[in-house]
């Protein structure tokens, strides 16, 4: 049977081991780029065809509902630590969008990286691994290792290779996610050391742990630190001054991995952790969580309106839509956390081509400042052509992925709050004036300086149409996807009411 | 004494004996083969405490498993220095048998230390290495730095010698006993003047450990000695005073006073060493006030005693040892005719010299307890521990104080990845065999015991109650 093989430890290691592929290569960079991304379209390899198995694995139980495979091992049972990883709807379509986003990165990043390139591979290899732990972990300790593991390499990346206040960015955005981590870890051995005060059992797994019996105080306290974790990935306002920074000074690889991924670790963590460990605190939590995501999408849309960095303002924008991502899980309700699931995936598809895109028009003008640019329409239509699209996406146009999460996100959530909903209605229609302005300035206005750019190449021509694509599938027929996280969404909420 | 016994003591009796062995080789033939001699006598000690597993008591010394743990451990990172000290002192030109003969002295004496079952074999056996740091700090002739570090040494170990041997005085006094097992079960009143003679122990073993406020001598020894004294000193020897701290604890039987001092010095050392590790530009300093801060976890652990602190703080010192074995390591095989040490010479070393810089950053992430790197385990431990005892306060104190010392950690590792030198690189030394060996090991074991902490796990279980 396909589900005793370790399927989901190759998915999480094969990245890892890849890397032992480019030590021989050390010198020998070209190779070493085609090794690793041999590696990573491997993995997406591995990852689509667990998405074209997925109905088939739904037939064979596993030994928690809604779970496709699992695996399960003693790994340090003095501290009661097991190797649980499971793979749900939900962490395929986030193991899909790791392993393509990572395929993306490095695509990208093969002209733009030249020094120290193979060093950069290999933690970009790492850091895949990292990810993929975290999407698939389900002991709680195993986690916080993964969501610890991934940040390392992040942290070279934007010191390493970055440019302008590239220390400043990098030691910003380890200490302000450390901070989160630290507290979420006293968090978890709490709960862990709770649940074996009742149950006798010391275990740190999360199907385990749901049934701790804790009063509502307690549950205040441990989810506000797992909040504040994840509030920070998020990044939730006033959690986000980490973000923009980051962005700025990361190379693009950096940027469509923080972007894609590394947010959606903290919006996972709190749909599989946070919400089904503490549901009576989440409760509570919820207008505060709607006030934050509403005041995050006026105030990056705001500041997102002033900024004369492309890439900065690519970076506030990100936050403000995953203003929307948070709305929806604060709803708590079957379709909206739908929406906000195929948001995630959404959001790393279209930041991550808008930051792509503006990573070659860097490489082109070294420049980022919107007033250098104009008339690029006349210059270089096919890069234009790919921005206006993406930034169409980014303004939810219909037809296109992101009117699908957001339409998701606000139908669902109109029963409970409306009030949130109207005003979210609002803010939609803020990132149409910034996106409006920056394509206007960039694209159609007249000539500012006169730059010599030549159009995209073939190699990135291949990296936006597989993101076109991507856009159009899931703006077009998002119906297999919401399939896929049907079943999980349903048990998440409880059974669907 | 029977054949048994003497088996058991063996690896106490090959180094001291091999100390002295070493001193004669030295007169017999001088700038012999002294460090290959004083490493084959280091390692024999080494395999005589795991192949001969016997367990032996005997008047002031006791052969238990915990003692052979501690002996492991203690030769192992004997070893590493041992390495790293014979490239160094020839560089340093720090010639002759003395440095060798010391060396296996000190470790005689840690040795003593861990397996003592009265209070003088304890008291001889923390003296003994102490006293052999005082000649191993100020080992370089004419160093000014050494000198200094070397007197302020002396007269910091001396006053704490002296409260050491005032509270065992009085503890005596009180008890009439030094036997640790009868002090320990002699279940009556805790008199004052046996509490008034605890309390100067304890400070005096803060000494040992420099925990706050008896700390003051560290930053100044760590920066003066010589690198390869300063990775043993700031290992080993805070490895068999935690021990023999460890011996003296039940002493206190069931006092509450215990916890409170031992829950100020944790905070006061967590808090004191990482902020000021925070300012210092001299990498030395840096590690030594964190060492401070690091011993402020372990004695969170201890605060937490009856949880299962003891086997965390025990876990937590080897994983720190580790990390501080190829930190100043990393420091001794680079220093050439001036010690390697200010902030500034780490400029670009990742690059300069990958393994020196892949060790000093794997030891910076596992010391600010960065997963997969050793460090992590060790935090975890303390503070499930801590948790487990109810230190709510205290764990939360910590782990708020950790996040400054990730910040000064991390610093280094951008320095070394991230800046560019001002001048231009000139590669790096290259490191002889025996330098690569003592980086790569502690650098291993980082990994190793961040991946799969099991086995030393299961081992601490075994050991410790």
């Amino acid at each position: 049977m396909l589900a005793s093989y370790p399927l989901l430890t190759i998915l999480i290691f094969l990245p890892l081991a890849g890397c032992l592929l480019l030590l021989p290569l050390w010198n020998r960079a070209p190779f070493a780029r085609l090794a690793a991304f041999g590696v990573a379209a491997a993995e997406l390899a591995f990852a689509g065809w667990l998405y074209s198995m997925w109905r088939e694995l739904e037939k064979v139980p596993t030994k928690l509902p809604g779970y496709l495979l699992m695996e399960d091992t003693a790994w340090i049972p003095s501290f009661g630590i097991r190797y649980t990883v499971g793979l749900d709807g939900i962490s395929l379509l986030m193991v899909m969008l790791t392993s393509f986003t990572f395929c993306v990165a490095l695509a990208v990043s093969w002209r733009a990286i030249k020094e120290r390139a193979v060093l950069f591979l290999t933690l970009m290899l790492v850091m895949e691994s990292g990810i993929m732990g975290v999407f698939l972990s389900l002991d709680l300790a195993l986690f916080y290792l993964f969501w610890e593991i991934m940040l390392i390499p992040m942290f070279f990346l934007i010191g390493v290779w970055g440019h302008g206040r590239k220390i400043y960015s990098t030691i910003k955005f380890f200490l302000f996610t450390m901070f989160g981590s630290l507290l979420m870890l006293l968090a978890i051995i709490a709960l862990h050391l709770l649940h074996a005060g009742q149950s006798g059992v010391a275990t740190f797994a999360l199907p385990e742990l749901m049934h701790t019996r804790l009063p509502l105080n307690t549950q205040l306290w441990l989810f506000a630190a797992f909040f504040l974790a994840f509030a920070i990935k998020f990044p939730l306002f006033p959690l986000h001054t980490w973000l923009p920074d980051a962005h700025t000074d990361a190379p693009t690889a950096g940027s469509v991995v923080l972007a894609g991924l590394l947010l959606k670790t903290g919006s996972y963590g709190l749909i599989r952790f946070g919400y089904p460990l503490f549901p009576l605190a989440a409760q509570a939590f919820t207008p505060l969580f709607y006030t934050l995501a509403l005041l995050g999408i006026f105030y990056a849309s705001l500041v997102a309106f002033a900024q004369e960095d492309m890439k900065r303002l690519i970076a506030y924008s990100s936050i403000g839509h995953m203003g929307y991502v948070a709305i929806g899980i604060a709803a708590w309700q079957p379709v909206a956390l739908s929406g906000s699931i195929l948001q995630m995936a959404n959001h790393g598809v279209t930041t991550g081509a808008l930051f792509c895109l503006i990573g070659m028009l860097d490489e082109r003008a070294h420049t980022r400042d919107i007033a250098a640019f104009g008339g690029l329409w006349g210059k270089i239509p096919l890069w234009s052509f790919f921005f206006l699209i993406f930034s169409l996406t980014s303004m939810g146009v219909p037809g296109l992925n992101s009117f699908v999460g957001e339409f998701l996100i606000l139908a669902g959530t109109i029963k409970q709050s409306p009030v949130v909903v109207v005003l979210s209605f609002i803010g939609i229609v803020l990132p149409l004036i910034y996106m409006v302005r920056l394509v206007q300035e960039v694209v159609f206005q007249k000539e500012r300086q006169s730059l010599v750019l030549e159009d995209l190449c073939s190699r990135e021509m291949a990296i936006l149409t597989a993101l076109l694509l991507l856009d159009l599938w899931v703006g077009v027929h998002p119906a297999p996807l919401l399939d896929m996280i049907h079943l999980p969404v349903q048990l998440l909420t409880g059974g669907g009411q | 004494m029977t054949s048994r016994d003497i088996m058991a003591l063996m690896p106490l009796i090959i180094l001291a004996g091999g100390c002295v062995l070493v001193l004669l080789a030295g007169a017999i033939k001088p700038g012999g083969y002294l460090y290959e001699f004083a490493g084959a006598l280091i390692l024999s000690a080494l395999f005589s405490t795991l192949l001969l597993p016997v367990d032996a008591a005997m008047p002031g010394l006791a052969i238990t498993p915990f003692s052979r743990f501690c002996m492991l451990a203690l030769t192992s990172a004997g070893l590493v220095a041992l390495l790293l000290a014979s490239a160094y002192n020839r560089r340093r030109e720090i010639f002759g048998e003395e440095y060798p003969a010391t060396f296996l002295f000190a470790l005689a004496g840690m040795g003593v230390a861990c397996a003592a079952t009265d209070l003088l074999m304890l008291f001889l056996g923390l003296e003994a290495f102490t006293f052999a740091f005082y000649i191993l700090v100020a080992i370089k002739r004419g160093s000014s730095k050494g000198g200094e570090a070397g007197l302020k040494y002396l007269l910091n170990g001396t006053l704490s010698a002296a409260i050491l041997a005032m509270g065992m005085a009085l503890v005596y006094a009180a008890r009439g006993t030094l036997k640790l097992a009868e002090l320990a079960s002699s279940n009556g009143s805790q008199e004052p003047l046996f509490l008034a003679g605890g309390c100067l122990i304890l400070l005096g073993m803060a000494f040992k450990l420099s925990l706050v406020p008896a700390h003051l001598w560290t930053a100044d020894v760590y920066q003066g000695a010589p690198a390869p004294v300063t990775a043993l000193l700031s290992t080993a020897s805070k490895g068999a005073s935690l021990a023999a701290l460890l011996l003296l604890l039940p002493l206190f039987g069931a006092w509450h006073g215990l916890h409170d001092i031992l829950w100020l010095l944790a905070l006061l050392s967590m808090l004191a060493g990482n902020m000021a590790a925070l300012v210092q530009s001299n990498l030395k300093r840096m590690l030594a006030w964190s060492s401070v801060g690091q011993m402020g976890y372990v004695a969170l652990a201890l605060v937490a005693a009856p949880a299962g602190g003891l086997r965390a703080a025990v876990f937590y010192l080897v994983v720190y040892a580790t990390a501080g074995l190829a930190a100043f390591g990393v420091i001794s095989v680079l220093s050439d005719e001036q010690e390697f040490e200010t902030i500034e010479d780490f400029h670009g070393l990742g690059y300069r010299n990958p393994l020196a810089g892949a060790a000093l950053a794997v030891a910076m992430f596992s010391l600010a307890g960065i997963p997969p790197t050793a460090g992590f385990m060790g935090k975890f431990a303390v503070f499930a521990a801590a948790l487990r005892g109810g230190e709510f306060v205290l764990a939360l104190i910590g782990i708020l104080s950790a996040l400054v010392a990730v910040y000064f950690y991390l610093r280094i590792v951008v320095v070394m990845y991230m800046k560019t030198a001002a001048a231009p690189l000139e590669r790096g030394r290259t490191l002889n065999w025996a330098e690569t060996v003592a980086l790569i090991i502690p650098t291993l074991i980082m990994i190793l015991l961040g991946v799969y902490p099991q086995p030393l796990l299961e081992l601490m279980e075994k050991i410790l109650p």
